[in-house]
């Protein structure tokens, strides 16, 4: 029996050349619909990746009870002195604590794709943002000085925005600014801002000495229970505090799973094209081979056999196509860079993320279109009606 | 017995082959009438622009606030009909994540700017006249369930006032609509008085100006006006038309037209394989009736358009179901789509687009067949029988 299945099977992938136009249509056709579930899977998984990628369980973010974003809270000087006073939060050996009042206004960028203006957030951060953020580190040139119209641009700015190479002078507003600094807080969302010193940001936009957000070093992520704690009985606070990780995980959701949810009913629906595409391949293929799969029958081959051979045929030219998908997208979009309005109200530049997961799940749609498209034509393959093909001579 | 029977008989010889096909075909057209009338809501915000309206925003980013004076500064341009202007209330409806479009603007000359907004003379009457006032889209009261009469309070995520809430209670006095499904009826405005008098911070402030002006052929005029006036202060302002700032902030989210292309593309390149080969194999399957129809006297041209014809009849049936089909998903979706993408209709213009595309898909799937039909010679047809 196996020798039967194995003669059939290897008759019939030979064949294949024979075929070749309509194999080929189907191994393309297979490879577009796996390429454009990828590809919308790549853009998904990637910025979920960036925004999931940002923050630290160990850094407490605190923005003004009821405003969600950084854009839309409000807080003062008084209140980031109230914090550095707070139970849990980590000091440095000096005794400092480890608290970051920032501020956090949205700036025109011109985007190098479309060349139109997109919202970039403009942080304004005092010495001890560095602290708070672990892997920060400057790729090229130096930080700002104090007190001066110098910025520090993240290097995925640089990637989807013209202007700010290093020591260009640049227009925000009424005021220039020269970009002194490039930095990398390897592939975060800080990589999409813009920095600059927290005093002369307060100056310019009249924000007196408030802030928009304060981030703290906790001793430990279980101190933000004791954070909270001082933060309920303290009537001059009414903040939120999340950690970072949360902070950041949250706004992943929304567009992660949007891109999702138009990529999977869209490769759905394509693949029901491609298995109409795959069926039609596969009814020719046993078409064209009545004759033989008549004379395998007469000598004793079974109906079995000659029902595996066809569904063999099919699985391996899908399983071609979803190779070729998967490659192809690997090839065209992995690690390409994009950007998109996150639910910060500002860009957030992520690159398109492959992942193994995802080109299993490509590999999967594909071998299901395959084994749907070969169904009935193997069955038909089995019933071969021997006496009507041969008569037909 | 016409060719057009013949034609049809042909081409359904062999059912399912010509189901499969019609199948792959209505599947492309299907994506491209669904992703072409979202494409069309996606571009409408420059199409729906009136071609006199301006928007004047803040330099550095127009969620940067302006002072209230350049209202009246404006106003006083020449070339400039009606200046409007309006402020971000970031308002949500009893819990965070039910967020509400809500603009604190003048009521009379936010009217004035948007002629497009329809209402009964006396619900407007009463938005000119009440103070607490919302104005609320048609859409965005059938998502909440309100009626004119209703007392709501609207909660803001950016604003406080000085009493330390950031709730301000309002009276549905109107509700307005547009005449085109396509005009957005999704948000509410309110009179800029009753919420800047309660401000804890940033109070005479606005957003951004509405500028109507005298006539299109002002516009570069006017805004250069307009920008020069406030060069070299604090605020300076940059003033676009509705169009183009409608189209900027499309693209902050990417180019969706691009992936669209791509997607449409990977489609019709996969139905324009799987028919194109199938059809080669068809015509192959029937080199000898072809030659027993050369002997019976069809000339080849007539052969040759017969194969052509059948490939077109072929892709338009596929093609038409397929835009039928998209045309009752997107009218399935269109009311509970309007809150985010107002107006969602197959239009006229993606179904012709399609229609021709279906028309270019049949000539070139069905060239090669056709040639190969023409060509082929009696003798050596039937001497392989």
């Amino acid at each position: 029996m196996l020798n039967q299945i194995g003669a059939v099977t290897l008759l019939n992938l030979r064949s294949i050349p024979q075929r070749a136009g309509l194999s080929l249509a189907t191994i393309i056709s297979i490879a577009l619909v796996t390429g454009v579930l990828l590809g919308f899977l790549a853009m998904s998984n990637g910025f979920r990746a960036t925004l999931q990628g940002t923050g630290s369980e160990s850094v407490a973010v605190m923005l003004r009870a009821g405003s969600q974003a950084e854009l839309n809270s409000g807080l003062s000087s008084d209140q980031v002195r109230l914090i550095e006073e707070a139970p849990g939060i980590a000091r440095d050996a000096d005794g400092t604590a480890l608290v970051s009042g920032e501020l956090f206004v949205i700036a025109d960028g011109i985007k190098r794709s479309s060349q139109t203006e997109a919202n970039l957030p403009l942080r304004g951060v005092g010495e001890q943002a560095l602290r708070l953020r672990e892997g920060f580190e400057l790729v090229e040139g130096r930080m700002f000085e104090t007190g001066t119209n110098e910025l520090v641009v993240g290097e995925a700015v640089l990637r989807e925005f013209s202007g700010f190479e290093l020591g260009e002078t640049i227009r925000l507003g009424p005021n220039e600014w020269v970009v002194v600094g490039i930095f990398s807080t390897g592939g975060s969302v800080f990589d999409s801002e813009i920095w600059a010193d927290i005093a002369v940001i307060q100056n310019l936009y009249n924000r007196g000495t408030g802030v928009q957000s304060i981030r703290a070093r906790l001793t430990s992520p279980e101190a933000i229970e004791e954070l909270r704690a001082y933060e309920e009985n303290e009537p001059r606070l009414n903040l939120d505090i999340q950690s970072e990780t949360d902070f950041f995980s949250g706004q992943a959701g929304g567009t992660a799973v949007l891109i999702e949810f138009i990529g999977w009913p869209l490769a759905i629906v394509m693949a029901i094209g491609a298995l109409a595409g795959a069926w039609n391949t596969m009814y020719s293929s046993v078409d064209t081979r009545m004759r033989e799969i008549a004379t395998l029958r007469a000598i004793g081959f079974s109906g079995f056999a000659a029902a595996v051979g066809t569904m063999v045929e099919s699985l391996v030219l899908a399983a071609i196509g979803g190779l070729v998908g998967a490659g192809a997208v690997y090839l065209l979009f992995n690690g390409i860079s994009a950007s998109t309005l996150g639910s910060g109200f500002t860009q957030v530049v992520f690159s398109f993320a492959v992942t193994g997961g995802s080109v299993i799940a490509g590999m999967v749609m594909a071998i299901i279109i395959g084994f749907l498209g070969g169904l009935v034509p193997a069955i038909r393959s089995a019933y071969v009606p021997l006496l009507t093909v041969h008569r037909s001579e | 017995m016409n060719d057009l029977t013949l034609i049809r008989k042909n081409l359904f010889r062999k059912k399912l082959r010509a189901i499969l096909l019609t199948l792959s075909i209505l599947i492309a057209f299907l994506i491209f009438g669904v992703l072409g009338a979202f494409h069309t809501v996606w571009t409408s915000g420059g199409a729906l622009a009136a071609d006199n309206r301006l928007i004047t925003v803040n330099r550095i980013n127009f969620t940067v606030s302006m002072p209230f004076a350049y209202w009246n500064r404006v106003a006083a341009i020449e070339g400039v009909e009606n200046v409007a202007h309006a402020s971000w209330f970031g308002g949500y409806f009893q819990e965070q994540t039910q967020q509400v479009q809500t603009f604190a603007v003048d009521p009379a000359t936010y009217l004035a700017a948007y002629p497009e907004l329809t209402m009964p003379a006396e619900q407007r009457q009463a938005f000119l006249d009440t103070r607490d006032c919302l104005l609320v889209g048609t859409d965005l009261a059938g998502q909440y369930g309100w009626s004119v009469g209703d007392t709501i309070p609207l909660l803001s995520n950016i604003w406080q006032k000085t009493d330390g809430t950031s709730s301000w209670t309002f009276n549905i006095c109107a509700i307005f609509d547009a005449e085109d499904d396509k005009v957005p009826a999704n948000y509410a405005v309110f009179h800029y008085d009753y919420y800047n008098e309660a401000l804890a911070f940033n109070s005479d402030q606005v957003g951004w100006l509405i500028i109507n002006t005298t006539d299109p052929s002002f516009n570069d005029q006017v805004s250069r006006a307009v920008d020069e006036l406030f060069a070299n202060s604090p605020s300076e302002t940059e003033t676009t038309t509705e169009a183009a700032f409608n189209e900027a902030f499309a693209n902050q989210f990417g180019n969706i037209a691009l992936i669209l292309l791509f997607v449409v593309g990977s489609a019709f390149t996969t139905i324009l394989i799987i028919v194109g080969f199938t059809m080669v194999t068809a015509i192959n399957e029937r080199t000898g009736e072809i030659a027993v129809m050369k002997t019976l006297g069809f000339p080849a041209p007539r052969i040759f358009r017969m194969v052509l014809a059948e490939s077109v009849m072929l892709s338009l049936v596929g093609g038409l179901l397929g835009l039928g089909l998209a045309n009752l998903m997107i009218s399935g979706v269109a009311d509970a789509a309007a809150a985010f993408l107002p107006g969602l209709a197959l239009s006229a213009q993606v179904f012709w687009v399609g229609v021709g595309l279906a028309i270019l898909l049949g000539l070139l799937t069905g060239i090669v067949p056709a040639i190969n039909a023409q060509r082929v010679k009696i003798i050596t047809a039937l001497g392989k029988q």
